[in-house]
């Protein structure tokens, strides 16, 4: 239950930014709904980068194996860098892809 | 767009279910399944994410070494086989004899580096020796697989899984799924190139 805790935090935080934003700001409540659409958009950007940095990363290290001779375990995979550089990744595309209309 | 967006939603919601419900919790109990701590021919302790170049061990072999030194205490078997990496058999060995372990008690499989292989050196040490009863010490989630390669190796396996509760905290919690996939991922591979 304790970890639920955060969710609070993130639901609270979310509302004051809600506020904040139309109220502070100026920003159009009727613009939020494609907003959160764009926002999955990225999501599942990051997503397919994540398949692909797996998928990729997977081919190498066995290619790896009889190339250099040594042994690449799979699990340097296994970081929670991954997901995190694979939205970073997502989120340039996608505001590349914005910029560019 | 459309695709996007609903695996956008996809990857939300399995983000939200992986962090904050027991979801994760469940599937390592499941893949554990029942411990069977039985007096048994030997302690075989599968290596699990090697020691760091400074020879400490990662937190579950750590753990794995510390439950197979308690069920050796438990009088539960004579010997404690441990494979890995040399690096890891190494700091484990250490571990266990200082912890007043016997050293005529505590052998090293020969260098391996996969599953599969752990499965063979422990294979070629045990089964000449008639010690076929084991007793596997792995994590809950590696224990299908785990002993699977064991007993195709001709060994009657008895599990003893290092915990089978799991993370409570939403990080641990992510890392114990992204675990569990990469677990399920070899567990395909295995079957597919026939180690299985």
């Amino acid at each position: 239950m304790l970890s639920l805790a955060l969710v609070f935090i993130v639901v609270l935080t979310s509302a004051g930014a809600f506020v904040i934003a139309q109220r502070g700001i100026g920003l159009r409540g009727a613009a939020l709904p494609s907003a959160v659409m764009q926002a999955l958009e990225c999501l599942g950007l990051a997503v397919l980068f994540l398949l692909g940095n797996l998928a990729v990363g997977f081919v190498l290290v066995l290619a790896l194996r009889p190339l250099t001779g040594r042994f690449v375990s799979v699990y340097i995979l296994n970081d929670a860098t991954l997901p995190i550089l694979s939205l970073v990744q997502a989120l340039v595309l996608h505001c590349w892809r914005a910029r560019s209309k | 767009m459309r695709g996007l967006r609903l695996l956008g939603l996809v990857g939300l919601l399995a983000f939200a279910a992986a962090a904050f419900t027991p979801l994760a919790n469940r599937l390592n109990a499941w893949m554990a399944g029942e411990a069977r701590l039985e007096p048994s021919d030997a302690i075989v302790v599968f290596g699990r994410g090697g020691a760091d170049s400074d020879g400490i061990l990662t937190n579950r072999s750590l753990r794995r070494v510390l439950r197979g030194v308690d069920l050796y205490r438990d009088g539960l078997a004579p010997l404690l086989v441990l494979s890995g990496s040399p690096e890891e058999t190494r700091a484990r060995g250490n571990l266990a004899r200082g912890l007043g372990m016997p050293a005529a008690a505590v052998v090293s499989a020969a260098p391996a580096y996969t599953t599969r292989e752990e499965a063979e050196a422990v294979r070629r040490l045990l089964i000449p020796l008639s010690r076929r009863t084991i007793l596997l010490v792995a994590d809950p989630i590696d224990m299908p697989r785990a002993r699977a390669l064991m007993e195709r190796a001709g060994f009657v396996v008895r599990p003893a899984p290092t915990a089978a509760t799991g993370p409570s905290q939403p990080e641990a919690r992510l890392g114990l799924c992204r675990d569990i996939l990469i677990e399920l991922s070899a567990w395909a591979y295995y079957r597919l190139t026939g180690a299985l």
